[in-house]
């Protein structure tokens, strides 16, 4: 059965998929985070938020053929949640991965992450659940996350004076005199050869305005 | 090894990639699998952010797995990698197996909690992830990247060697801080003369240069920013020196 809706989650839970009760994920994820076993979840394994659910595949699921793929295709097309897969990478499923990483990524456009046991993918669930809850309370806010671009207002002086600089014949000098005159470099784009005849010498001037 | 292998580039259909020149050294492999297996066209130049850039709008950064794992390497790649959101909407990165040294066992690197927390950060910050075990799978996952952002159409089609007058301005483009290499390029090619960019609303600037309208909000608002001596952040010689 596919569950396409999203699953309510409260605060630093995990919703579990029932068939994973007493593995050794559960085991591991139990005390770290609060883990709630649910039956009917469908093809999800844990939902980590009402947004962010993960679908677990094991080395056996990789060996054992294409049915793995089949769900997949069946929770991409059913449901608008982010899905995250983990796999388990392992020296006998390595062969697979390729395969698998093109399906995930490049054709259904999913998160991919390779663990080698059930306890790294437990510990990737953790990390996943409080960068989760990082991100729906605010505590912090976008600087908790290393990769987030921040945005910082910088003056765009410097940057304008060194544009202004590749234009063939001017320098550090030339270009603070040309930007005072002119202000900026849409103005000195619409110069006339008179006005910058006046700004810097003849050659230079003729320079910059065939440029 | 930049000469030896042109013959693809004479099929002119044939995918653009964009190579930092430092990939010459750090992944040589890639490099020529992309051109001699797959066919594709690589251009070597001095982009500065990213490893690659494959499509107008996504950039490939490739990284080793043992950079992900060590905390020392975390801020210089969140620097890079924030970098690199200013200039691209979209960033991949490709993590390598690190290369066994001759004489070394291959070591199971030992996957640790500050592994996962970079991972999940990485996922949250909507940067796409993939694994590559060496050079070859590298070019071949890049080979699909490019693939797939040519059939939703950014794929890079502008000629990628402006000559003369025109090298000129690209290095002008090129040092405007919000512009990434390809948007460059597409600049150069789509405006007749740095006074036509000037000149441009922003909505032509978006099309011309195939920039998302933010960033063209930002390059409109930089050729339109009024200079003031005043904000410099160190004082200047006086002149006549």
């Amino acid at each position: 059965p596919v569950t396409a809706g999203s699953v309510v989650v409260p605060y630093g839970h995990v919703i579990g998929n029932e068939k994973w009760r007493g593995s050794e994920v559960a085991q591991r994820l139990q005390g770290k985070v609060r883990l709630i076993f649910e039956d009917g979840l469908g093809l999800v394994d844990f939902h980590l938020s009402n947004r962010t659910c993960i679908l677990l595949i094991s080395e056996a699921d990789l060996v054992a053929g294409d049915e793995f793929k089949r769900r997949l295709v069946r929770f991409r097309n059913a449901s608008s949640l982010t899905g995250i897969v983990i796999v388990e990478k392992t020296q006998i499923s390595d062969q697979y991965y390729l395969g698998v990483q093109k399906l995930v990524v490049l054709e259904l456009g999913m998160v991919l992450l390779p663990v080698a046991n059930q306890g790294e993918a437990s510990q990737l669930i953790i990390q996943l659940v409080s960068s989760c809850i990082i991100l729906k309370y605010g505590i912090k806010d976008r600087c908790a996350n290393p990769f987030l671009r921040q945005q910082r207002a910088q003056p765009a002086e410097p940057a304008v004076l060194r544009t202004v600089q590749q234009i063939p014949g001017v320098g550090k000098t030339k270009a603070l005199l040309l930007l005072q005159q002119f202000g900026s470099i849409h103005q000195l784009c619409n110069a006339s050869i008179n006005e910058l005849e006046q700004a810097v010498g003849q050659t230079v001037a003729q320079q910059i305005y065939t440029f | 090894l930049a000469r030896v292998c042109r013959v693809p580039a004479e099929q002119s259909p044939a995918l653009c990639v964009l190579a930092d020149s430092r990939e010459i050294c750090s992944g040589p492999a890639v490099i020529s699998c992309l051109r001699a297996v797959h066919g594709l066209r690589v251009q070597v130049c001095s982009l500065g952010t990213s490893d690659y850039v494959v499509s107008s709008r996504l950039a490939v950064d490739r990284l080793f797995q043992s950079e992900l794992l060590s905390p020392g390497s975390r801020s210089k790649l969140s620097q890079r990698l924030q970098r690199l959101q200013g200039l691209f909407e979209r960033i991949c990165v490709i993590v390598e197996t690190d290369r066994v040294r001759p004489g070394e066992t291959a070591r199971i690197p030992q996957r640790t909690q500050y592994y996962a927390g970079v991972l999940s950060a990485l996922v949250q910050a909507g940067i796409r992830i993939l694994f590559s075990s060496c050079q070859e799978e590298t070019a071949a996952l890049l080979k699909d990247l490019a693939l797939g952002e040519h059939r939703k159409d950014a794929a890079i089609q502008v000629p990628t060697e402006p000559e003369g007058h025109r090298r000129d301005i690209l290095s002008f483009y090129l040092s405007i801080p919000t512009l990434s290499y390809g948007a460059a390029l597409n600049l150069c090619h789509s405006f007749g003369s740095v006074a036509a960019v000037a000149n441009s609303s922003v909505p032509a600037l978006a099309a011309g240069a195939r920039l998302s309208r933010a960033q063209a909000e930002e390059l409109h608002r930089f050729l339109h920013h009024d200079f003031d001596l005043q904000l410099l952040p160190q004082p200047l010689p006086a002149k006549g020196k």
